[in-house]
Order: C-alpha cells, then sequence, then structure tokens
C-alpha cells in the first residue's frame, strides 16, 4: 500500500568538505590533461569563428543579423520536439489506458505496439516506418503536393507550425515516427504508474459504487501521477535528443544541419561541439521544469 | 563516389513490400513521366546531399557547388523553378522512388548495382579518386608499399573510395568513417597511413597541411562516371537529362564549371576562412 509520503526536503547548501576538494581538483587535472592532448597532440586547426559564422550571419545587403543554419536547426528540432512529445503523450496516454483495461483485444493491440518498437532499434525502425508513411499514408492524405496547391495564407499558418513547405511531409513522416517510437516508452510508463496502485484502492473505489471511469479519473490516476512524473519527464528529454535520429531521413533539424555544416567546413570538433551545447541548452531547462513540477506535483495531490 | 549503405537496400525492399506494384501501357507512359509533373507543378525538385565541392553550404547558409550550378541550369533550360531537397545520403535512393523529388543531382558514381535500382543518364562528370598520406609513416612509399597489413587506409564508408582502397590494397586494414574529414583526420595524426577520397579534396588538404601529408601519386587512381539518377520507367525523362548532359558537354559548359569548382580554388572564401 503506497502511503501519503511527505514532499522530498529541499537540498540545503552544504559547506565544501575536503573530498570535494579532491574529486574537484581530479576533474580539473583530466580537463587539463585533454586540453594539452588536443592542443599539442592533435593536428586540428581549431577555427570557432567560422563554425559561429554559420550560428548567426549579417545580411550582406541589409546588414541585418539573421538567423543561419544551427538557429534554423535549433528551431526544427524544437517543432519536432514541442509536437513529438503531445503526440507522444497522448499515444502513451491511451495505449497506457488499453494495457490495463479488461478487454483482450485492446491489451494484446497495446501490448504489440510496445514489444514490437521496444524491440528494434530506432534507426531500424524510423528508416522503415518513414518510407512506409512517405509512400502509403501521406498520399492518402492528399498531402504530397502540398506546397505548390495550398494558399499563401495555409502556407504561412503551415510553415510557423511545421518549418519550410517544401519539406513538410518530410517533417510531418518524421514527427508520426518519432512519437509512434516515444508513444511505447510512454505507454510502459503509464501502466506501471497504474499498477502501482494497490489492487485494494480499486476494489474499494468499486465497491464505494463508482464507475471504472470515474475510479481512474478521481482515485487511481492522481495518486499514479506522482509515479509516473520522473520518468515521464526523463522520456521528453530523451525525444528531444531522439529527434536527432530523424536526421536520418532529411528532416532538416540540428543534426543535419550540422552534418551539412561539418562536411562543407571540415571544422567537425566546433561543429558538433556547438551542437552538444545546444542541445544541453535545450534539454536542461526542460529538466529544471520537470523537477519543480515534481516539487509541486502539478498541484494535483490538493484534495 | 558514394555507393549506397545496407540502409537503402533495407528501405528499398520496404518500400517495394509496402507499395503495390503500378502498371502503365505504353500510351499512359508518356502522361505519367516525371517531365509531365514538372512542368505541372513548375518546379524541378532535386535530391542531393552536402559533398564539397559538389554541394556546399556558403556561409550565408545557401547551397554552392559544382552539381547546384548543375540542377540550376537544368532548371533554366526547362523554364521552371529549382528547388534542391537536401538529403542523407544513406537514404536517397529510397527518397527517389519514394518520390521524394525527380531526379538525383548528387555527384552519384553509375555502378551496376545501383543501376539496377535505378536509371543513370549519360554522366556528367569524371571525379577521380585521390590519394593523400602521412609524411612521417608514408614518406617514400609507392603505391604498392600501402599493400601490407603494417598499413593502415581510413575512407568514408560506404563510398566508392573504401571499394578501391580493399580493391587497390587488399591487404592493407581499412578503417571506416561516416565523413571524410574524420578520415582525413585520422592521417593527420598519425593514426592512419593514408586516406582515399574523391577529387580535388585529397589535393586541398595536402596545400593545408604540407608539413604533414602529401600525396603518394599525383594522378587520380581512378576515374569515375557520375550521372543524374532517375526513378525506372521513365524513358521521357531519361532521354531529355541524358541529351541536356549531351548538349552541355559538346558546347562546353559542363567543363567550364567543373574546371571552377575542380581545379579551382577561387570559390574556397565563400566557406572557409583564408
Amino acid at each position: 500500500m503506497p502511503e501519503n509520503r511527505p514532499p522530498p526536503a529541499l537540498l540545503k547548501a552544504r559547506r565544501v568538505k575536503l573530498l570535494d576538494i579532491v574529486v574537484i581538483s581530479i576533474v580539473a587535472v583530466v580537463v587539463i590533461a585533454i586540453y594539452y592532448r588536443v592542443e599539442h597532440v592533435l593536428v586540428y586547426r581549431w577555427n570557432w569563428g567560422l563554425v559561429f559564422e554559420y550560428f548567426i550571419r549579417i545580411d550582406e545587403v541589409t546588414g541585418d543579423i539573421l538567423p543561419n543554419l544551427f538557429l534554423k536547426g535549433v528551431a526544427m528540432t524544437l517543432r519536432l520536439a514541442f509536437w513529438g512529445t503531445i503526440i507522444a503523450a497522448v499515444i502513451g496516454i491511451v495505449m497506457g489506458l488499453c494495457r490495463v483495461s479488461n478487454s483482450l483485444f485492446l491489451k494484446s493491440v497495446s501490448r504489440l505496439y510496445v514489444e514490437l518498437i521496444r524491440n528494434i532499434p530506432p534507426v531500424v525502425f524510423i528508416f522503415v516506418f518513414y518510407f512506409f508513411i512517405s509512400s502509403q499514408i501521406i498520399p492518402l492524405l492528399g498531402l504530397d503536393n502540398i506546397a505548390y496547391t495550398a494558399s499563401p495564407n495555409t502556407i504561412a499558418v503551415l510553415e510557423i507550425l511545421f518549418g519550410p513547405i517544401g519539406i513538410f511531409t518530410n517533417f510531418l513522416a518524421g514527427l508520426i515516427c518519432l512519437a509512434v517510437f516515444e508513444g511505447a516508452y510512454i505507454t510502459e510508463i503509464v501502466r506501471a504508474g497504474i499498477q502501482s496502485i494497490g489492487k485494494g484502492q480499486w476494489e474499494a473505489a468499486r465497491a464505494g459504487g463508482l464507475s471504472r471511469f470515474f475510479v481512474l479519473r478521481d482515485v487511481i490516476l492522481p495518486q499514479a501521477l506522482k509515479t509516473i512524473l520522473p520518468p515521464l519527464a526523463s522520456q521528453f528529454i530523451i525525444l528531444v535528443k531522439d529527434s536527432s535520429i530523424v536526421s536520418l531521413i532529411s528532416v532538416q533539424e540540428l543534426t543535419f544541419l550540422t552534418q551539412d555544416v561539418s562536411n562543407t567546413t571540415t571544422q567537425f570538433f566546433e561543429s558538433w561541439m556547438l551542437t552538444a551545447a545546444l542541445y544541453f541548452m535545450m534539454c536542461f531547462p526542460l529538466a529544471m521544469l520537470f523537477q519543480r513540477f515534481e516539487r509541486t506535483g502539478l498541484g494535483i495531490q490538493k484534495h | 563516389m558514394k555507393t549506397k549503405s545496407i540502409f537503402t537496400a533495407l528501405a528499398a525492399v520496404a518500400l517495394i513490400a509496402f507499395s503495390g506494384l503500378a502498371g502503365a501501357n505504353s500510351q499512359e507512359l508518356s502522361a505519367d513521366s516525371a517531365l509531365e509533373e514538372i512542368k505541372k507543378r513548375g518546379v524541378l525538385r532535386v535530391g542531393m546531399s552536402t559533398f564539397v565541392p559538389w554541394a556546399m553550404r556558403d556561409k550565408q547558409g545557401n547551397l554552392i557547388g559544382f552539381e547546384i550550378d548543375v540542377a540550376t541550369k537544368v532548371a533554366e533550360d526547362m523554364g521552371v523553378e529549382i528547388e534542391f531537397v537536401p538529403t542523407a545520403w544513406s537514404g536517397i535512393i529510397p527518397a527517389l522512388i519514394a518520390r521524394k523529388f525527380d531526379v538525383i543531382i548528387g555527384g552519384m558514381s553509375i555502378t551496376p548495382g545501383r543501376n539496377l535500382t535505378v536509371n543513370f543518364t549519360a554522366p556528367y562528370a569524371h571525379s577521380g579518386q585521390q590519394m593523400v598520406a602521412n609524411i612521417e609513416l608514408a614518406e617514400g612509399f609507392a603505391l604498392s608499399d600501402f599493400n601490407s597489413s603494417d598499413v593502415t587506409i581510413s575512407c568514408r564508408r560506404g563510398a566508392t573510395p573504401c571499394n578501391i582502397a580493399q580493391n587497390m590494397f587488399p591487404k592493407a586494414n581499412l578503417s571506416r568513417f561516416d565523413d571524410d574529414a574524420q578520415a582525413f583526420q585520422e592521417v593527420v595524426n598519425g593514426n592512419s597511413h593514408a586516406m582515399i577520397s574523391s577529387a580535388p579534396k585529397p589535393r586541398f588538404w595536402t596545400n593545408r597541411y604540407p608539413d604533414k601529408v602529401f600525396m603518394p601519386v599525383d594522378e587520380n587512381l581512378t576515374v569515375g562516371d557520375e550521372a543524374f539518377a532517375l526513378r525506372k520507367g521513365d524513358p521521357d525523362a531519361l532521354n531529355f537529362f541524358s541529351n541536356w548532359i549531351l548538349v552541355n558537354t559538346s558546347n562546353g559548359w559542363l567543363q567550364e564549371r567543373h574546371d571552377f569548382w575542380f581545379k579551382t580554388q577561387t570559390w574556397a572564401d565563400q566557406v572557409e576562412e583564408q
């Protein structure tokens, strides 16, 4: 039986101890050693300036400061992450509820979905699934020529939401792949969360006359959310990073454009280090945000 | 220049499995040609992949390079707009078959294996492969000296250079990388004796690090045939693009553009600081 746990104590600032100093010094020595190796042993001409030009550019004619490839890639990755999170969450919640339903059919469908996705490598899944989507689903939806048939207003809205219209169908296919892939993991998180609530609670609530739907909504899910939230948060962060896989199917997100820059300039260390920093800057605030949710419990535990 | 990888094969299999076989008799053929689709749309969609100096990103983020010039002129001559679809190399053939674009103008060399999956036009370029070696490790080596089990040769995975290395130096160890820059870095750092890449990159690198690397032979190791790739079953488009290449070979335009991108480096300040 789960108990009502008190909220986790806030970390208090502690004094720096001897062990801390030792650990910090070791880390510093390693960093310096790596820097020395790179600087004096590796034959490589560093050129950060060149790579930064691919971050923001100054228009030659108007003198405006404009985003260049890296920033465009970040925008695309954020779009993928935003829509991917929403779709994956919906898939995950629906499939997660199916996993714990009484219907053998729903149970089997969601089980099949989870096991199929979890047991093939993401790269293989995305590659095969992408060609299925782009050769079957997208023509079925009549979207394959949208860039040439849609009205200018529609295109303007679509471009804000989904990026350049010329690669809209690629984006859509990549997005569906990503969401279906991540949804399987969210399904398992939701299932585990619901099953972590003791059977007694189900029985008690049902005995109290609540229907299955209200038991789930009012009794089980509010408690389960507490278990679900931490792994869910880390799954969303993983989704941001996994979005790099769709570079394989030519969605022009951060990883794909980094490859372009590093191939063109041959400054691949700078290109990839900058990209690593950019991914970190996208994921870290997300981690902080979820940590905050965890602490406040999203305001759900109040009643 | 580049060869298809296992993913290409995998995706092609998936594609054939998922899509029904489209039947067409000869009357429908010309109406179904990609040419008609391009004219109706008013846009030529070209699949390509970044590869110096075929297609690169200048500092403004725009695409420049030999095949960018070629594709732009093709569209101009057809009286339509050009649209480039940058595509990951390993998935470029499946993407063509999945109709993501009309034609691959991507420095793709003709190989019998690929030709079973796609149609090739007449070649529009003949790029060679060159070798660059580490001075400390391979000074004074003749070509035959590289065929030894003590030698490591690095090359770009899934690309022609790895096949050439295997054929010419069967005893040498191959070290495969995702892109040329990494393969070359291994040579400068002395982890590989040499690397093979398509011209003119090895020569550019030799100019850049003259005290670290050299070219064991000045002439190209092999000569390739690069052509446009099209979906099968479209003789009209094949005829049009092949003859476009024929005309622009005869009038010298292709040679002039090729020399500009491959023999001079006057464009280099658009992609790097001098």
